[in-house]
């Protein structure tokens, strides 16, 4: 083959190709970058957040797994399962209702349900915040009124994986159930949650994972002793940053990475991040 | 009427929506109702009063000190979408035309960073950008600065952070409209001749501007109601939407002048995503 040829065929399709992963490599230190440093930091010897870490020591971790810590750590965990929990009982039945019902009202109701998605969650954080406050609720600030707020920002991750879930599975198939004897309760029991079980799992861990990450709704809501891991952090950032931080922060991060691998190992959620595109 | 005929006259759907409904309608609709009519309320010794007045729009709409805010906003909320644009795009067109064996490794480590907080993400940044942090070391190293230059606070360091924690946004919605494009176009394109560039500038590259477009729109609006990460690498002085609002309510308990930056706010992000959708309904049409 004429050599000269050859060259300029690679130049014009594996140059570019070279060229493209050369800048996603590039791309990959910038997101993934920030996230080492953090965690690298927490090893410091020194007592200040240098990078690259000076000498080593377990000292800032040990601070980290302090009660001090760990306390808020075990709040927002709370938070989130209990918003996960919530959340997936609320979003079924208007998934429910929303993708197996035609009816008047139904565009309506949809904007209701996805609303807090388009809403900014800071917005939804002071009108709540405002309404406790006007109502004379003030003591429900903190943990009830986080709940509140979190399952209502929440519920439309869930909504949309219910719904994913319910659009693959053929109507005729609760038709089938029902013809064979089985009552709406059996229909549902037996033939519809087996199938969308996966949605409802998925939507679960979305809503931990976006509670559990939550800081514009949270910074409203929050009161001293009911704050959630990211808003203390953030009001321990203000004033410093020991590697105390860095430690803290790489714990909140390792826990929803391993409730996802777990989940991802037992159910799966790929075709829910691919559900959510075709939705956005 | 017996309890099974007063059960028959009400619809299945209403009743499995009742409870999720009245919890939205109470607790989202209802704030943001307040939090409007607060917007037109006049605020007086750190209380709201029944006057209706349109005062507090203007307060902001006229000193300079707020105009800097939400110039600084849409400054952030622009360069934001622009750069994950700029970054996200390579590496959409990475992961969905590549045939690596890592493949599924490689989507995940991309959308990764959104199993972290914000505020993780953001300290990482403190520790690279702050005056005696590893920018500072590396640059001086080479000598390209004498001094030690404070990157941050600043305007700069709020949208490099931004443009970081918000890429996985991008990266999700340009691989949405570049897997609907057919591959035998770009073949078809490439056997009339049509090198990889000019196929890429012809053929995918107009096909995936909705991507483009929805990608950036949903980044711009998702980064000016940003709060963490414009507070961290911002501070007092370069003061965002968010950040004022968090002023107003909690330090100044200043209900009207937040309300109504609040709603600015809601508008301006509704309208970013009502284009955006739009981007994305052409999309479905092509």
């Amino acid at each position: 083959m004429n050599g000269r040829r050859a060259f300029a065929r690679w130049r014009a399709t594996a140059a570019p190709w070279a060229l493209l992963r050369a800048f996603v490599i590039f791309v990959y230190v910038f997101s993934l970058g920030p996230i080492l440093i953090t965690a690298a930091v927490s090893f410091n010897a020194s007592n200040r957040s240098f990078f690259p870490p000076r000498g080593f020591s377990l000292r800032w971790w040990e601070r980290a797994v302090a009660p001090e810590w760990m306390d808020s750590l075990l709040f927002s965990l709370k938070l989130g399962s209990l918003t996960a929990l919530l959340g997936t009982l609320l979003a079924l039945p208007l998934a429910f209702a929303l993708y197996r019902y035609r009816f008047r009202g139904r565009q309506a109701l949809l904007a209701l349900t996805l609303g807090p998605l388009m809403m900014p969650t800071l917005v939804t954080g002071v009108g709540l915040l405002q309404l406790l406050q006007s109502l004379g609720w003030r003591e429900y600030l903190g943990f009830t009124g986080l709940l509140i707020g979190h399952v209502v920002i929440c519920m439309p991750f869930a909504v949309r994986t219910v719904s994913v879930s319910l659009q693959t599975l053929p109507p005729n198939l609760e038709l089938a159930a029902a013809s064979l004897g089985a009552n709406r309760l059996a229909t549902m029991r037996h033939v519809v949650f087996p199938l969308i079980k996966t949605g409802l799992m998925a939507g679960a861990v979305f809503a931990f994972i976006h509670s559990f990450t939550d800081v514009n709704l949270s910074i409203f809501l929050a009161r001293p002793g009911e704050t959630p891991i990211t808003v203390k952090i953030l009001g321990f950032l203000e004033f410093g940053f020991a590697p105390t931080l860095a430690a803290v922060s790489v714990i909140t991060l390792l826990l929803p990475l391993v409730l996802v691998a777990i989940v991802q190992r037992v159910s799966g959620l790929g075709d829910f991040l691919y559900g959510e595109r075709n939705r956005a | 009427m017996s309890y099974a005929a007063w059960q028959n006259r009400i619809p299945a759907h209403w009743l499995l929506v009742f409870v999720p409904a009245t919890v939205l309608l109470v607790f989202f609709v209802l704030p943001n109702a307040l939090l409007l009519s607060a917007s037109f309320q006049k605020s007086q010794a750190q209380q709201l009063t029944a006057e209706i007045t349109l005062d507090n729009y203007r307060f902001l709409f006229t000193r300079s000190l707020y105009l800097e805010v939400f110039a600084r906003t849409f400054i952030v909320g622009f360069s934001v979408g622009v750069l994950d644009v700029l970054l996200g795009y390579p590496l959409a067109y990475f992961l969905v035309r590549t045939q690596s064996r890592w493949k599924g490794l490689l989507i995940a480590l991309s959308l990764a960073p959104l199993l972290a907080s914000v505020v993780v993400r953001t300290y990482g940044w403190y520790i690279i950008l702050n005056r005696f942090g590893f920018a500072n070391d590396v640059l001086l190293g080479l000598g390209i600065i004498e001094d030690r230059v404070p990157f941050m606070p600043s305007t700069g360091a709020i949208i490099v952070g931004l443009a970081h924690a918000l890429l996985p946004y991008t990266v999700l919605t340009i691989m949405g409209s570049l897997n609907g494009i057919n591959p035998h176009f770009e073949s078809a394109a490439m056997s009339l001749g049509a090198n990889r560039v000019r196929t890429f500038l012809h053929v995918v590259l107009p096909l995936s501007l909705p991507g483009i477009v929805g990608g950036f729109l949903l980044v711009f609006s998702i980064a000016i109601s940003a709060y963490a990460t414009p507070a961290i690498l911002g501070g007092p002085a370069t003061q965002v939407a968010a950040t004022a609002i968090y002023n107003f309510i909690i330090q100044l308990l200043d209900w009207s002048l937040g309300a109504a930056l609040a709603v600015v706010l809601i508008v301006s992000s509704l309208l970013l995503l009502y284009a955006a959708g739009r981007a994305g309904a052409r999309r479905a049409t092509v």
